[in-house]
């Protein structure tokens, strides 16, 4: 039979749930990103949450994850921010976004561990030989899914013809074979810490953050030089396109990271405010102390939004 | 009278709940299909990709759920028959799979099986590859579903009289043949139900399997894949397909255990 104090308990519990799924007085601000924009990211919020007495929502996924929660499930954040800039004009303008703000660089490196096999040997000159050895597990990400996936893909077709060694993409891909591939690269941490990989491609942002040793592998190959970018251009990688059996090539470029706020972003004047403090002077020295490389001029590509700081 | 009033508006309230909680079930499932059936199964010709995806799914959630059921009954009799020190600690840890988030017990399970670790390293030695292989997507969907085997099967052991087995034995048989013969079939739709949820429970796993084997894709892993490239038109197939692929054993066991209640 119902007890009175059944009744009671779940009125309680009813009461609890909805003051839950209210909202508290503060304001909210909702951001999606990039993987490898988590940690960097979540400093310059917490500082900004902490003045500003706002809530922060954060969901990290893959850079084309993001862009789909917008496209397809209509999903608005307050503000997105991306690991490839080129991930705007492909999937975001001008459905969206009108126009994006690029505020930060990056490059590509080996990241590994003092439990990695051949760590003892490997230098920035010999790096290519170590990870063709048929000891050596590297893991990447899927190319599919995810920037850093097709800029390993890249930065092999680099390598080659930088240093002239014939089938050497080749030899990268038979030690890192699809069962080395995880969705994105902040999935690949955890297996480079277990040991179930020797080396990963990964971001130096990322290496540097979990404090990882890592290979710098030279600006020719490793897509961080805006005056490389002629060179970077000759590298070409295919990938899935936006339909089953369809393709679409990606193209070498440097490595940049760029925001937007959406144009139906459910709180905009919070989001340009955060935008603001970003791209200050404070909120980019909080990204470089996290270990990404926020470049010095933060600048505007294509229509100037009125958040735009 | 006023009973009879209580016992109309409580079965009101009853049928009411019953009905709402169906409708939040089965409505997802019936959009799902009802929007993606179609082109989900038209894909089982033509997407090979997909086909492949669904026949690991099956393989692998089958194998683990035999293993399951072989380990796990042992398990479960022990701990529905016997009385020993520790028997609610050991009950109560059996429970903890089911609570730790799933790509937490990936990266468990890493840790355990991976190749530097003393399980994955010699399995590496005799040939055997746990992550990255179809044997890390079975250690993935044990771990997270054959505590509901367990658990389910333990209940059904706890609902046959002991005093069966022992009227068995009392007539001569030894004690696995009154479990063979008394237990096992007096407990058998109980183990079958729990084998069903641990089936199902194991086809749907992502978050665990992700971490240690991403490729082959099993369908869990190639829905999230086709949405993330190309977004929901693509992922919807796939998980139409697969939730009509699972209607048909689920409907077969389902049926098999009503048809041995109506012969008794």
């Amino acid at each position: 039979m119902i007890s009175l104090r059944s009744i009671r308990a779940l009125s309680c519990l009813l009461t609890l749930v909805l003051a839950a799924c209210g909202g508290d007085a503060r304001g909210r601000l909702v951001v999606y990103n990039a993987g490898s924009l988590a940690r960097p990211l979540k400093a310059v919020l917490d500082t900004f949450a902490r003045r500003q007495n706002v809530r922060i929502d954060q969901e990290s996924a893959g850079s084309l994850e993001s862009a789909r929660k917008l496209t397809e499930l209509g999903k608005i954040p307050d503000l997105i921010a991306l690991a490839d800039a080129d991930v705007f004009p492909g999937y975001l303008v001008p459905a969206h976004v009108d126009g994006y703000v690029e505020f930060a660089r990056n490059r590509m490196v080996i990241a590994f561990t003092d439990n990695s096999r051949g760590q003892s040997n490997i230098t920035p000159l010999n790096w290519y030989s170590i990870i063709t050895r048929s000891d050596v597990e590297v893991g990447r990400s899927d190319p599919d899914l995810d920037p850093n996936g097709y800029r390993t893909l890249m930065v092999w077709q680099l390598a080659e013809r930088a240093y002239d060694i014939p089938r050497l993409a080749e030899r990268m891909a038979a030690r890192s074979p699809p069962r080395n591939v995880r969705p994105k690269e902040a999935d690949l941490i955890g297996l480079l810490e277990a040991g179930e990989f020797d080396y990963i491609w990964s971001y130096e942002s990322i290496a540097k953050a979990m404090k990882f040793h890592y290979i710098l592998l030279g600006d020719s190959v490793d897509l961080s030089n805006e005056a490389m970018a002629e060179f970077y251009a000759t590298a070409k990688v295919s990938v899935r396109g936006a339909t089953a059996g369809s393709s679409v090539t990606f193209t070498g470029k440097p490595i940049m990271y760029a925001f937007a706020v959406p144009k139906n972003a459910p709180n905009p004047e919070i989001a340009g405010r955060f935008a603001a403090f970003l791209v200050s002077a404070e909120g980019q020295a909080i990204l470089r102390r996290e270990g990404l490389d926020a470049i010095a001029a933060p600048h505007v590509v294509g229509t100037r939004p009125v958040w735009a700081p | 009278m006023k009973s009879k009033l209580t016992h109309a508006v409580l079965s009101v309230f009853a049928a009411l709940a019953a009905s709402l909680l169906l409708l939040f079930l089965a409505a997802p499932i019936v959009k799902l299909v009802a929007d993606a059936g179609g082109e989900g199964l038209t894909r089982l010709g033509s997407d090979a990709e997909l086909r492949n995806s669904l026949l690991l799914t099956g393989i692998t959630a089958t194998t683990a759920t035999l293993i399951g059921v072989l380990c796990g009954t042992p398990l479960a009799w022990l701990l529905a028959r016997k009385r020993f020190p520790g028997r609610a600690i050991l009950a109560a840890l059996l429970d903890l799979p089911l609570l730790i988030p799933h790509p937490v017990a990936g990266i468990a399970l890493l840790l355990l099986l991976g190749r530097d670790s003393a399980v994955g390293s010699r399995a590496l030695e005799i040939g055997l590859r746990i992550v990255g292989s179809p044997l890390g997507i079975i250690a993935a969907m044990l771990f997270v579903s054959a505590p509901l085997f367990v658990s389910g099967a333990r209940e059904a052991f706890a609902k046959v009289d002991a005093r069966y087995e022992g009227v068995a034995r009392t007539l001569g048989d030894s004690p696995w043949s009154a479990f063979h013969r008394v237990t096992l079939p007096l407990a058998g739709r109980g183990l079958l139900a729990s084998a069903v949820v641990m089936w199902a429970r194991a086809v749907s796993e992502f978050g665990a399997i992700v971490i240690l084997t991403y490729n082959p894709k099993v369908a869990s892993v190639l829905s999230y894949d086709r949405f993330t490239s190309f977004g929901l038109s693509e992922a919807l197939p796939v998980a139409a397909a697969l939730a009509i692929l699972a209607l048909v054993p689920l409907t077969l066991l389902r049926a098999l255990r009503t048809d041995t209640r109506d012969d008794r």
